[in-house]
């Protein structure tokens, strides 16, 4: 079919083009489903506003098409002696897009304004303490702990012009009413704000004293959100847009088939997984089992995962594109356990069989929670779910809503089983581990809605926050994938597809994080 | 008639205030704002400082005065989710919805009337037959299903027509047209189109019956008896009296055609009203529902009460019927 | 009056009127279909255990890699389309004749109440149907939805999302019931026959039930007629908008909704087949209220 697993072929084109750049004058035009809400890098901690400013704003270091941390507005950085943090040396002779020097005052002006109580990224910076200037073009940021991944974890840290913040009266994220960075932006990015008419039409045009070398073509670059899916997709096939991200799924192979167009399959790295009420004491949405909850039973979840065929769900809903996940990471992420990759076989019988040994031969039925807007065909999996659950005497009512509502109706434990999807942050095995497996507390475990609690899991996350010796945090991460499979804390079910679709003149690189680069595009 | 307008107008007044408190209370039910305007890794602190923030742990009658009150001095207050001014924000967003009601509500008179003239006057004949049976399918087809369909056939297939948006758009003061280009025109066709669609079938329909009915009337009759040519007798004497009634209803509609909007809207991804509320219900964006209905309600008001005090204007015994 | 007429010269007209012939058939067709889908459907779509994933997305029996199992094909679940759609107009016919039905007696009730009342109550009531048809049908379903979410224990919750729909779709048809009866009664109560019952002291009540309603029976059935076509929309749009019912309790709408994402990908039975199904049954409705229409005003012929 059209898959590829990973954008190899997308990126070695691009990379050849660097050399030869051709200088053909080209207004590049792209839509997806969600408008950035936001110019303010600091304001709103949400994917489709960091995907956007991330061709506006930098940060100090920044994610190459695989995911790998390269040097951005910092040249390098070492940790600082005793792990009491990072030194970053800045790069000299940047300016932002006003012509104002970038310097050290930025870099601390911007973290200063990223943890004030208005900013929404305040959790980037949990472990550390404070920054230091140590020149005009060196600084340290003081960390509580060893942090070992914390460079990276700051890729999407984009920095702000205190100047020009400071003129405008944007010195804090726009909390209640707009400020001047809401609609306006001042970054050192490869792209500019040409103009923005929210809800409508983003237009970004190149910044010609970008301090990198250009690896684009493109002369002005307009974002049009296209909520509706068939619309976008006529967009795209009319010519009237060059891209488009997402696409349905089940749309891919006829875009493929025609003349002209190019559809681009990845892998995310948002694993979908169902998740249990573990601390709930009987079953909210069953008729027959009450003052009981048999998911405190790990045989009853071992069954629930065994009787899920993942690979048919594949087939047919995610048409092949997905990938089964054993873990709460995808395959290949940093920190993934290779000794655990496997998943339960999918097994009616054997499941059948731990039902019938926990003393739930008979059955019972149960509320199973959904999103019906959140995830690729989220709605369909968890029906898919229900009728292959139905199969071993396990009814599950399926009860969909929109996300505008559901993470609410999770937060108020309204649910026995659920539907979650989670892409971690940092890009390493440590996020999920820090927010779906620790036990809930206010800053921790802070989407473990049902409550999943394992003393050692708990006891493993500082030290593995802090490890800097590889091997050892790898041991660690493997031993809580084991005790998480062991469990069955969770159900992984399959890593979510990625699917981009372009006219086909147009060279793209689809990075696993979903952020669309303008700076890798090229239009021939 | 003076006594009749002012009354009206108090009990529009009321009517707004309804609608608003209506729309108020809705938001408690939508979902929570907050998981909307938060990030994944934000801790449940902070979420809970920004909801104490914009007031949402306040009571709701508070939280409902403090609204009515804002509206009253005409502060309609900021965007959850974009931090925009509302009152800004929805008036940036009228003239598209405005400009695709009205463009939808022409078509469906320019076509709908002569076919209704049409269709009276030859009622057996198939041309007559094939438009009736013909726009009764037009509307037995959900909205959504319509505009995609001309979507692709128009946009995709044939390449004639824009898929999507506004086009290009000229701005006089604030208002942003379409009016203006010849790629804003070739933009509204096909959305105008799938929302006049109901009105045109309606106006049709409407304007058929009551030229059926005009026809069999006495003087009617009489004037055929007197000899006077057919052309003068559909013309001259019927249709006039066939359109008064038309009209009124017509007009009754344009607030109906307004709050239709948002399916054609969303489908077209039309930079109107209706599409900015949909992503407000996406978002929770509470503000934005809120005045956004009450805009609505405004028109609907607006229009009922013009059509009230033209119908008193016109017919005094309804004065009789209207004393209180 | 009004039997008579349907007895003898409706009768004629209708055998005259090959399109309200083909209508009440296929009307009639649907109308069993819904009525016996559970005796002749070949699955039940709410029986999770009795489809399977694995035959998800065949198309129908005719074509190439259709299965004589499911004669119209398979849904993105493995559900037989056949059964779905015959199980789907079902619900999509119930909803809208349950909402047609409150909708008729709360508009006609209260437009009978306020043009024989008139004054403040005539206010109130005229000023309730301005609030409502400022209100789009999408927002009386989340309103309904989320007044009955917040006081209704959640296991109820569930089991009233159709009731809630219903309502939802109610309360946007009753102004038009309501505005019909008002101006009847306006008319109707300036002729002598009703000023004959009034000084003959007649209650009021009596006078509405037994004088007016009869006399604009004919204007109700076609406006009933015409809604219950648009109610059948109605939850269809709404299923498209998300305010709609839930995807396992298969309706007209909810069938065009899902199918709505396979209008491109080939799949093509999944959008086409249920659509299809629709439009027969709302043209076949309007048609019929046609009928009616012309039945009830001569003058139309």
């Amino acid at each position: 079919m059209f898959r590829t697993t990973f954008p190899v072929a997308a990126l070695a084109l691009s990379t050849t083009l660097l050399s030869s750049l051709p200088v053909a004058a080209e207004t590049f035009r792209w839509a997806g489903t969600t408008d950035p809400q936001t110019m303010d890098p600091h304001a709103v901690n949400a994917a489709p506003v960091l995907s956007f400013l991330n061709n506006v704003y930098e940060g100090l270091v920044r994610r190459d098409p695989e995911m790998g941390v390269e040097p951005s507005l910092a040249t390098s950085w070492e940790a600082l002696p005793d792990g009491a943090g990072w030194r970053f040396t800045l790069r000299e002779g940047v300016t932002f897009h006003d012509g104002s020097e970038f310097n050290a005052d930025d870099v601390i002006f911007s973290y200063e304004r990223a943890v004030s109580e208005a900013s929404d990224v305040r959790s980037w910076f949990a472990s550390v303490t404070e920054v230091v200037r140590v020149d005009d073009f060196t600084v340290d940021f003081v960390t509580t702990a060893p942090n070992p991944l914390f460079p990276g974890s700051i890729a999407n840290f984009m920095i702000l012009d205190s100047g020009w913040a400071a003129e405008n009266g944007a010195d804090l994220p726009a909390r209640d009413a707009e400020n001047h960075a809401t609609r306006n932006a001042n970054g050192t990015g490869p792209f500019m704000l040409a103009a923005r008419n929210p809800g409508i039409e983003t237009r970004l045009v190149p910044n010609e004293n970008w301090w990198d070398t250009a690896g684009h073509n493109v002369t002005e670059a307009i974002f049009t959100p296209i909520g509706n899916p068939a619309t976008g997709l006529a967009a795209l096939l009319s010519g009237e847009i060059d891209f488009i991200s997402p696409i349905p799924l089940q749309d891919a192979e006829q875009v493929e088939e025609r003349d002209g167009f190019e559809v681009l399959a990845g892998l995310e790295t948002r694993v979908i997984m169902l998740g249990f009420g573990h601390d709930h004491d009987s079953l909210l949405y069953s008729e027959e089992t009450t003052g009981a909850n048999p998911f405190h039973d790990p045989r009853v979840r071992r069954a629930v995962a065994q009787a899920i065929d993942v690979e048919t769900i594949d087939r047919v809903i995610m048409r092949g594109a997905a990938e089964p996940a054993s873990q709460l990471v995808p395959a290949g992420l940093s920190g993934y356990s290779d000794d655990h990759a496997d998943r339960p076989d999918y097994d009616p019988d054997a499941a059948r069989a731990l039902l019938d040994e926990a003393g739930y031969g008979d059955g019972f039925s149960f509320g199973l929670m959904c999103p019906n807007d959140r995830y690729i065909n989220d709605e369909a999996v968890c029906r898919a779910v229900a009728s292959m659950l139905a199969r071993i005497g396990v009814e599950a009512n399926v009860n969909a809503m929109p996300v505008r509502g559901y993470w609410d109706e999770l937060r108020a434990d309204n649910f026995d089983m659920y539907l979650l999807g989670w892409s971690p942050g940092t890009f390493d095995a440590e996020h999920p581990i820090r927010f779906l497996a620790h036990t809930p507390t206010e800053r921790l475990g802070t989407w473990n809605f049902g409550g999943y609690s394992n003393q050692r899991i708990d006891a493993l996350l500082a030290p593995i926050q802090s490890e800097v010796d590889p091997a050892a945090r790898q041991a660690m991460l493997d031993e809580v994938a084991g005790i998480l499979q062991e469990d069955v804390a969770y159900v992984p079910l399959y890593t979510q597809p990625l699917i981009w679709a372009m006219q086909e003149n147009v060279d793209v690189v689809q990075r696993p994080d979903d952020f669309f680069m303008l700076r890798w595009v090229t239009v021939n | 008639m003076v006594a009749f307008a002012v009354k009206r107008l108090i009990q529009s007044v009321f009517v707004m205030l309804a609608v608003a408190f209506l729309a108020f209370s809705l938001f408690a039910f939508v979902g929570d704002p907050i998981a909307q305007m938060t990030g994944v890794e934000t801790s449940l602190e902070d979420q809970d400082r920004l909801r104490e923030d914009l007031g949402l742990n306040d009571p709701f009658v508070v939280q409902f005065t403090r609204f009515t009150g804002d509206m009253l001095r005409g502060e309609f207050g900021y965007s959850f989710r974009t931090r925009e001014p509302i009152g800004a924000m929805i008036l940036s967003r009228l003239p598209a919805t405005l400009e695709l009601g009205t463009v939808a509500l022409l078509i469906s008179l320019i076509v709908g009337i002569p076919a209704g003239i049409y269709t009276a006057l030859r009622p057996r004949g198939v041309i007559s037959q094939s438009l009736l049976i013909g726009t009764l399918i037009g509307v037995s087809i959900p909205t959504f299903v319509i505009g995609i369909l001309l979507i692709f056939l128009f946009g995709v297939q044939l390449g004639w027509l824009p898929t999507y948006g506004r086009g290009g758009t000229v701005e006089i003061g604030w208002w942003r047209s379409s009016l203006f280009t010849a790629q804003g025109w070739r933009s509204l066709i096909l959305p105008a189109i799938t929302l006049g669609l109901f009105q045109l079938t309606l106006t049709m329909r409407l304007v058929r019956a009551q030229m059926m009915e005009v026809m069999r009337t006495d003087h009617i009759r009489f004037a055929i008896a007197r000899g006077v040519p057919w052309r003068s007798i559909r013309y001259r004497h019927a249709l006039p009296n066939t359109m008064i009634p038309v009209i009124t209803i017509i007009g009754l509609q344009f607030g109906g055609v307004i709050a239709f909007s948002i399916v054609t809207e969303s489908v077209f991804q039309w930079p109107g009203m209706g599409l900015l509320f949909l992503e407000s219900i996406r978002f929770v964006d509470i503000p934005v529902m809120s005045v956004y209905l009450v805009v609505i309600a405004f028109f609907f008001v607006v229009i009922n009460l013009a059509v009230d005090l033209l119908y008193v204007a016109i017919d005094p015994r309804l004065r009789v019927k209207e004393s209180f | 009056m009004l039997t008579r007429l349907m007895r003898n010269e409706g009768v004629w007209l209708f055998t005259r009127s090959p399109a309200a012939i083909l209508a009440a058939i296929a009307t009639l067709a649907i109308v069993a279909g819904a009525a016996f889908a559970p005796w002749i459907a070949p699955t039940n779509p709410y029986d999770l255990a009795s489809f399977s994933l694995i035959d998800g997305l065949l198309p129908p029996a005719w074509e190439d890699g259709g299965s004589p199992r499911f004669l119209l094909g398979t849904d993105d679940q493995g559900r037989d389309m056949l059964s779905s759609i015959l199980y789907g107009a079902r619900l999509s016919l119930s909803i809208a004749a349950m909402a047609m039905a409150v909708a008729l007696l709360l508009g006609v009730g209260l437009g009978l109440a306020a043009g024989y009342l008139g004054g403040r109550f005539d206010a109130i009531v005229m000023r309730i149907a301005d609030v409502q048809l400022a209100l789009p049908a999408i927002l009386t379903a989340l309103l309904i939805d989320g007044i009955s979410r917040g006081i209704l224990p959640r296991e109820m919750h569930d089991d009233l999302r159709v009731t809630v729909i219903t309502l939802a779709i109610a309360l946007s048809l009753w102004v038009n019931f309501a505005r019909t009866a008002r101006a009847s009664v306006f008319v109707e109560r300036s002729k002598d026959y009703v000023s004959a019952a009034i000084m003959m002291g007649q209650h009021p009540l009596r006078i509405m039930l037994r004088h007016i309603l009869p006399n604009i029976v004919g204007p109700l059935l076609v406006i009933a007629t015409v809604d219950l076509a648009s109610a059948i929309l109605l939850e269809a749009t709404l299923s498209f908008l998300g305010v709609g019912l839930p995807a396992d309790s298969p309706s007209l709408g909810t069938l065009i909704r899902i199918g709505m994402q396979y209008l491109l990908s080939g799949e093509w039975w999944i959008l086409w087949i249920p659509t299809v199904f629709l439009v027969v049954l709302v043209v076949a409705i309007n048609l019929l209220g046609d009928f009616l229409r012309d039945l009830f005003n001569p003058g139309m012929r």
